[in-house]
């Protein structure tokens, strides 16, 4: 039952799902097309977990639709047409990685050779080994093995490359380009922002159960607007500095001054024009994280002046960490 | 049905190499047949002791193996996350409770059959084959009854709380069901209406050469039917946790 046709891989239709008061996923509405790479981002609580389970047909939404290959979730995961890797996805116990591997290409319509599964995952000397007995980074690598044990045509992955390091990481994502080089579609959550910048054509931003932002890296970058300013500066006043043009965000390190900004051009000018004069300027253009960071902090403040009556509306400096 | 089948193979192997399990099911009703099988020339239910005492050693390895393995491993199971990652594999919905219930079928006529066998040619209980073997399906078909209680507990508690819960339904069917030893009197009028004891008394009854009271095979049915709907309401409320 492989896809064909020119419908989009994956579609949620105004999806949410509420606890409750909680709004976990908030009306979120996407497109997932044949081939592409797409990496959601999002801080922990942003509703990317709760959307992967809705997709995977481990949770139902509240309301909206969720459609895969031109069926609901739960019937395109059964005729095989998806491999996934969850956070929490266990291990069966008590079994060797070889014969766990075996088991779930046979659960399989379309199985992979075990062997090539075994290397693609790069498990190979560990194929004699209980899983119960292995280290956190080579469980992952088996939770990765069972997500392509079989040919399916969308790969999902949650946080694929936790606890691996550095070098394990990178030979992950080598793999993973050669799996994608065969048509498949793969969505993935990290928080690994520098991951989502190397590895997708595509990246999903969520935050609150909503979708922020969507497009290539590059159109990330510059959605946030902005460029980093920063210079020195003695005896600074901050209230000045927080009523410049174009400012996004603002941290002062004491005479070093940091500015995000939506038109860095004005911003300078207007620091010129009030009499300074800094030194060192630098402009640079935000990388993904800083980019990232300033959509979901952006995001998060709207939400706050919408709710919060009693809260003094000070852009505070960010100081916010993603994961 | 053919992923099913795949992963109760796999389940067995894993089982066969678990000798904990294996000691329970079928060691210790096998030790204790050669222990005590003999030891009493009295009747029970109208039949020696030694044909009583084979039924209710094979009730008790077919009852335990059931039930004992089964709900702390769907637990432990439930909670590493193993249920949530079948669940993402195109084995169907149900296929991880059909293939626990298969498995434990499998390891049960295991245990039934040692301990008929014992019987026959330890405790020397000599019958009609067509009887043989309506013991064992009594007792083997019986033994689903806890197998769906394994699912029902399993599904529902924390492993930490399964081991008791376990322990508890353990010894009130087998003490009250007249495994250990032969009821009378109040204890009987109690444990009469536990599978455990219809098994048993639906097996002595065969051997005995009476008509078995219609109550006893209803009784089974009747605790079957609650727990599997026990075990199907366990299963329908994690729907979403596990």
């Amino acid at each position: 039952m492989s896809h064909s046709g020119t419908g989009p891989v994956v579609s949620f239709e105004n999806v949410s799902k509420h606890y409750g008061s909680l709004k976990a996923v908030d009306g979120l509405s996407l497109d997932l097309r044949a081939g592409e790479t797409v990496a959601l981002l999002g801080p922990n609580g942003a509703g990317k977990s709760t959307s992967l389970d809705m997709l995977l047909a481990l949770r139902k939404p509240t309301s909206g639709k969720i459609r895969m290959f031109g069926s609901d979730p739960y019937h395109a995961i059964k005729s095989g047409n998806v491999g996934a890797m969850l956070q929490s996805g266990g291990l069966m116990p008590e079994v060797t990685v070889r014969e766990l591997v075996t088991l779930v290409a046979g659960l399989h319509p379309r199985p992979v050779p075990v062997a090539t599964t075994l290397r693609r995952a790069g498990i190979e000397d560990v194929a004699g080994q209980r899983v119960d007995r292995l280290s956190g980074g080579q469980t992952q690598r088996v939770r990765f093995a069972l997500a392509i044990a079989g040919e399916s045509d969308l790969i999902v992955l949650d946080e694929p490359t936790t606890a691996m390091d550095v070098e394990t990481r990178q030979r992950f994502w080598a793999q993973m380009k050669e799996e994608v080089a065969e048509g498949k579609t793969l969505l993935f959550a990290t928080h690994y922002l520098e991951e989502a910048d190397q590895a997708a054509d595509r990246i999903l931003v969520i935050n609150r159960g909503r979708l922020l932002a969507d497009g290539t890296p590059a159109e990330i970058k510059s959605r946030a607007g902005a460029k980093q300013l920063s210079f020195r500066l003695q005896n600074v006043h901050e209230p000045f500095l927080l009523s410049l043009p174009g400012l996004v965000s603002l941290d002062v390190h004491s005479d070093i001054v940091h500015i995000q900004s939506s038109d860095s051009d004005k911003t300078l000018y207007a620091v010129l024009d009030a009499g300074y004069r800094p030194t060192d300027i630098e402009v640079t253009g935000l990388g993904l994280e800083q980019a990232f960071l300033a959509i979901t902090a952006e995001d998060d403040r709207e939400a706050d002046e919408q709710s919060a009556a009693q809260a003094p509306q000070t852009t505070k400096p960010t100081a916010r960490s993603a994961r | 049905m053919r992923s099913i089948l795949l992963l109760t193979r796999a389940e067995i192997s894993r089982l066969r190499r678990n000798k904990r399990y294996l000691l329970f099911t079928v060691g210790l009703p096998v030790i204790l047949y050669l222990i005590v099988g003999k030891q009493a020339t009295a009747t029970v239910y109208g039949v020696p002791f030694a044909a009583y005492y084979m039924v209710a050693m094979a009730t008790f390895g077919a009852f335990s193996g059931a039930l004992n393995g089964n709900a702390i491993r769907i637990s432990e199971e439930r909670k590493v996350g193993w249920i949530r990652q079948l669940r993402l594999t195109p084995l169907p919905a149900n296929g991880y409770v059909v293939a626990k219930i298969l498995t434990s079928m499998v390891t049960t006529i295991l245990s039934v059959v040692i301990v008929l066998l014992l019987g026959r040619f330890y405790g020397d209980v000599r019958l009609p084959l067509w009887e043989w073997i309506v013991i064992a399906l009594v007792v083997w078909l019986g033994s689903t009854i806890f197998a769906a209680l394994a699912v029902a507990i399993g599904y529902r508690f924390p492993p930490d709380q399964v081991q008791p819960i376990t322990i508890l339904v353990y010894f009130v069917f087998l003490a009250l069901g007249g495994v250990w030893f032969p009821l009378s009197g109040t204890l009987q009028k109690i444990g009469e209406g536990t599978p455990t004891y219809a098994a048993i008394k639906i097996s002595t009854d065969v051997i005995f050469g009476k008509s078995v009271p219609v109550g006893l095979p209803v009784a089974l049915v009747v605790w079957l039917a609650i727990f599997v709907g026990l075990a199907i309401l366990s299963v329908r409320s994690m729907a979403e946790s596990v």
